[in-house]
Order: structure tokens, then sequence, then C-alpha cells
């Protein structure tokens, strides 16, 4: 292995200071927090009903490979700040969705 | 007719191809036609694995909105349907495939903000390990530490990205109108799960090269000179500090030269 | 190992109620998991579960077993199961008369079966080997369907006695699915109640349905768990613990997971019915007020 500059080693001794003087002992979770104790409730993803839908959704009713319309992202538009303090879109624009 | 020697087979890709012929020998009473009572275990299937991938992916499903995800997530569902009955780990693909879906084109950061979900995820899921305490590292000289490699927590996961992705998580997650993003710039992510809470964190310039080059097991040495290589900025103090403070430690592991007598 | 879940209400156990649950202790008793979603390695689903499981009767119900496919069963599976069985120690296990997974691919749905000679074998089988791997005896679920085969020899009822019959196995009596399979087939569902093994049901199921219509017009069932029991469906669980004393009995809601009180009123209208069940009770009285 290739031996470490004295620069280096200088900073990495300094760099184990930083973290010891700049880190107070990381509380660990408390008991009277549920929320800390036990995290974030997700569903779980396995399940034994039928879906949501049930008949019409598993037919062909949304179809963008075929010609009854375009598939366009409508979700929340991500812009940025450009420096003369418009915005610019980075999102798709709004078009209206063509019917079936 | 190969349904004949393989009924359920035939059964299965009826459901995933929903052009296919209906599979053979189905009733109904009185003779009424099965063609919808079929669609109920298609839409099943597809509306099963389509809610999995919205729980695992709610960034991704709201930057696109609900129509186009469903619609998205038919299409991965029927090209890649899951493989485990573990259906934690069903959406693996998901960034990928994004980044083959034409519909998707206009929304270049969608595959990476798919992979921070992916990240995220696993790491929720991850193991338990009990992170290192600084006050570990404190008693540690510093020629150790540097030939050292690291014992790093399970939980512990990065993504790099061209995109400020986790700005865009952020928004989008805790936001009920989202924000502009301030400076459209490269952000690689931290993300671990140290206690109970999942944790994110944007990581420095070389910070990434750094913890990657960790994960292979590089020593902190060899990590740090790639991440000097990677990026001037690089800043080790900073990086050790953010490591400790993501948890992302659990032990380090003494390098070969020191175990042999150094 | 015999089952040791008490004979009472159960609640299917759902991540939006955790928090209440460790919180106001209610008097529920057991609480019911899918066992798939407690395989990952570590994390929340696990710290919730642990803390659940020390103050209540836990059972785990498989619906990734995929016992019914024609294909061997997957013995990693089978082994993540074991794992979870050895970690929660659950009264029971459960899983269902159906088929979920064809060769490497999951179809995450309980898919219905042909009730033949050649199907009946390989199930049997396939229970004795999950039997044997878990060292413990399986209950097995009569299923919701939507179709049938046109070569079925045998009726699901008879299919499933004879299935508990050759592997020794359990049965669990999915009251919900009876109504939901007995709508879309036109058969009666009293009748299949009544005509059902239950002499080998160690549990019972409860859940909400959806109506919708086939293209003839015809009222098909959904097995939605999105919802409330139907009273036609508490009207046929009646006729279980008359019959067979109280039994344990798990209301399932899945989908449009409601607040904790309104689940928590379907399991005590279960809890009413078991109690009007008892011997020592006066059945008239009791039953009226599980009506009320």
């Amino acid at each position: 292995m290739k031996i470490m500059d004295s620069a280096t080693r200088l900073a990495l001794a300094g760099a184990l200071a930083t973290v010891v003087a700049g880190l107070a002992a990381p509380a660990f979770a408390q008991a009277d927090d549920m929320e800390k104790c036990y995290g974030i409730a997700l569903k779980g993803q396995n399940d034994c009903k039928a879906g949501a839908g049930t008949t019409c959704a598993g037919s062909a009713s949304i179809d963008y490979q075929g010609n009854s319309w375009k598939l366009v992202p409508k979700g929340t538009c991500v812009t940025m700040e450009l420096p003369d303090g418009r915005k610019g879109s980075l999102e798709a624009l709004d078009r209206d969705l063509p019917k079936a | 007719m190969p349904q004949l020697a393989d009924p359920q087979g035939g059964f299965a890709a009826a459901l995933l191809d929903h052009a296919a012929a209906l599979p053979p020998g189905l009733v109904a009473p009185s003779g009424w036609p099965v063609e919808r009572r079929f669609r109920v275990y298609r839409n099943n299937v597809l509306a099963g694995l389509g809610s999995a991938l919205e729980l695992r992916f709610p960034v991704v499903r709201r930057l696109v909105g609900e129509a186009f995800f469903r619609a998205m997530a038919r299409d991965f569902v029927l090209a890649a349907p899951p493989r485990s009955p573990l259906l934690l780990h069903y959406g693996e693909g998901l960034p990928a495939f994004i980044e083959g879906f034409a519909p998707a084109a206009e929304l270049p950061y969608l595959a990476d903000v798919a992979r921070l979900e992916n990240a995220w995820w696993r790491a929720y899921h991850a193991a338990e390990a009990r992170p290192i305490e600084p006050a570990a590292l404190a008693v540690t000289e510093p020629a150790t530490l540097l030939m050292a490699s690291a014992q790093l927590h399970p939980s512990l996961q990065l993504v790099t990205s061209p995109h400020p992705i986790v700005a865009i998580w952020a928004t989008n997650t805790q936001d009920e109108t989202v924000r502009p993003i301030t400076a459209w710039t490269a952000q690689d992510a931290l993300v671990s799960r140290p206690g109970a809470a999942v944790e994110l964190r944007s990581l420095p310039p070389g910070g990434y090269r750094f913890l990657a080059a960790l994960l292979a097991g590089a020593s902190f040495a060899a990590a740090a000179e790639a991440a000097q290589a990677a990026s001037a900025q690089f800043d080790l103090a900073c990086n050790l500090k953010g490591m400790l403070e993501a948890g992302a430690l659990v032990g380090i592991r003494p390098g070969a030269e020191l175990e042999a007598g150094s | 190992m015999p089952s040791t879940l008490p004979c009472r209400a159960g609640v299917g156990l759902k991540p939006e109620h955790y928090r209440t649950i460790l919180a106001e202790a209610p008097a529920v008793g057991f609480f019911e998991v899918h066992a798939e979603n407690y395989m990952g390695a570590g994390g929340p689903p696990h710290r919730y579960l642990s803390a659940i499981r020390e103050r209540y009767p836990l059972s785990l119900h498989g619906v990734g077993l995929s016992i019914g496919a024609d294909r061997p069963l997957d013995l990693a599976h089978l082994a993540r199961l074991k794992a979870l069985i050895q970690r929660y120690e659950p009264s029971q296990f459960s899983e269902h008369l159906a088929w979920s997974s064809h060769g490497e691919v999951f179809l995450n749905d309980l898919l219905p079966l042909p009730y033949t000679d050649a199907t009946l074998a390989r199930i049997v089988d396939h229970v004795g080997q999950v039997q044997d791997a878990l060292g413990q005896r399986l209950l097995l679920e009569n299923p919701s369907t939507y179709v049938r085969f046109e070569e079925s020899s045998w009726s699901e009822i008879d299919f499933l006695a004879e299935i508990a019959r050759r592997s020794g196995c359990g049965l669990l009596l999915d009251v919900n699915n009876v109504f939901v399979s007995a709508t879309n087939h036109g058969f009666a569902a009293e009748a299949y109640v009544d005509a059902f093994p239950l002499g080998e049901v160690g549990e019972i199921h409860l859940g909400g349905h959806a109506p919708e219509a086939d293209e003839a017009g015809a009222v098909l069932l959904i097995d939605a768990h999105d919802r409330a029991v139907a009273d036609p469906v508490w009207q046929l669980y009646e006729r279980v613990p008359q019959r067979t004393g109280p039994l344990p009995t798990l209301i399932e809601w899945d989908d449009q997971v409601p607040a904790w009180p309104e689940l928590l009123a379907e399991a005590r209208r279960a809890d009413a019915c078991l109690a009007a069940a008892r011997p020592h009770k006066q059945p008239r009285e009791t039953r009226r007020a599980a009506a009320g």
C-alpha cells in the first residue's frame, strides 16, 4: 500500500480531533418517542385481497401504446430559479391529454 | 396444445398478456361469459403490483402524476413481473426501466430520483446494526485508521446523480406545494438508517467517491486518495464527521500491514 | 404443535394502527400478519411487530407459498417462513388453497385451481412438505374464486376435507370467501357452511367484499377487504360457532383501512357472536345483544 504523505496524516489527525470535539454523544432512541423507537410505519406490500378497480382497471382502458392518447407526465412541476429571477420549467409542457 | 400440457403456464401467460386468449376450460354458472371474471385476476395482478410500486416510489409518483405512474407501472409489471414472493424487493428495476421509457424522457432526473427512492427503501428494510460511538474513533491512532478499512452499516446506500435529486426528493416529500430548486447542481446522496428512522443527506465534493471506495473495501487512506483525485475540494474531516453523524460506520478493520506488526 | 390462538376475535395488523395498539393496548384476542411483509432483514416492520408480539398472541398468514402450484415448492421461501416462525413463535400458520407463482414469476394473486385427483395429490404432497419443514400443522384456507374449471371432479368442500384427511392439516374457513364464491358461482352459501368439515377448522376469517357485475349483468363479488363485513356474511358466520363453539375469528380489512375504533367495533361484533355461542350463555339474549 502506498504510504500516506505527512500532510495527509496531519489532516487525518486533525479530522479525528474535529470529529470527536464537534460531535456531542448521539442520543439513542428515546423510549417515550414512538416514531423514534420504531420508525415510520409503511404499509406491507403483500396482501391477500383483490385489487382496487377490479374488473375495469385490468382491461385495456389505459393504453398509451395504442392510438387513443399520448401519455405525458402531469405531476408536480420541478422548476429552477434562473439568475434573472424567472423560473425555468424543467417539466413537460402542460398539454391536455387527448381524449380516448 | 401447450395449455393442456401446462395449464398454469397458460393461465399465467394470459394474466400477463392482455391480448392473449383466455385459458381454456374456464366456466361461469349458467354458461355466463367468463371474460370479465378472468379479468378480475388480470386486474388483481396489475393493481396489487402497481400499489406496491406506488408505495415504494411516492416521489416519482408525485413527479409524474397518478395517471402517468399507473400506466408506467402497468408497463413495468407486464415487462418485469416479480421474481420473488417478497414484494418488498419488487421495483429494484424501475429506475433502469424509466431510463428506457420514452414517455418519461422529458424528465431526465426521474430515473435518478427513483434510484434514490430505491436506496431509501433498502435502508428502511436493512438489517439492524449499532453504529460506532464517535468517542471510539478518538482513541484510534491516525496511522491505524489510515490503514484500516470500514465496517459500514448494512443500511448504508449511496446514489450519485448529475441532477439535484436530494432537493427534488425533499420538496416532493415535505412540501404541500413544491419549492423551486435554487441551484440546478449535481447531488450525491447518502441514505442510512442507524436506528429506527431512515436518514437522507447530500454529500460534499468527493464524498461519494470516498464512501463508495470504503464500501468496496478500500482502506481509509486509499478511499481518501480516490476522493481527492475525484475532487480537489474533498475534505476528509468533514466526510468523517458526516459519516459518523449518519451512523454509517459500525467499526473498523485493522489493515493487513498493521496486523503484520507495524 | 397445536394451535393456541384464543377463541376470540382477532384483527389483521395494519401499519396504520401500530402506534394506537401500542399506546392503548386494546383488548383484542390476537393479531394476524401476512408473513411476507415481515421478511425484510430489519427495520420498522420488525420493531413494531416485536413490540406487539410481546403483548399479544400472533397468527401468521402466508400469501406467497403457492401451495397449489404445479411446480415444486419454493424451498428458499419455506426456509424464510421457518425462520420467521422461530423468531416470532406464532400460535399458528395458515396458507391458501391457491397458487400464486409460476416458475420464477410471482403473480401476486391467489389463483384458482381445478379440483381434480391430480391437483389433490399435488397439494397433499405440498402441504405435507410444508408441515414437515415447519414442524407444525398448517391451516389451509378456502378461496374466493371468480371462475371455475370444467375439468373439476370434486366439490370444493370434499376437496378440502380430503386434503385435511390425507395430509393432517387443519382448515381455515373464510366465511366471506364462501359468500363471495357462492354468489359468483350460484350455489347456496348456507349449505356450503353446513357441509364444511367444521371439525378441522382452526380459525375463521371475516372480511368485506365489493359488489360488481359481469358482462351479463350478473352480480360478481370481489374479495376486496376494503370495507366492513357485510350483514349476510355475519349471518352466515353465526352458523359456525353455533355448531363448533367459539373459534378464533379474524377481521380482515386490508384496503381503505379505517380508523382503529371502526376496526375494533368489527372485532367486538365477532366477539359478541362467539359469546352467544358459548354453552353457558343464554343463546337468545346474547344473540340479541350481538345484533344490537
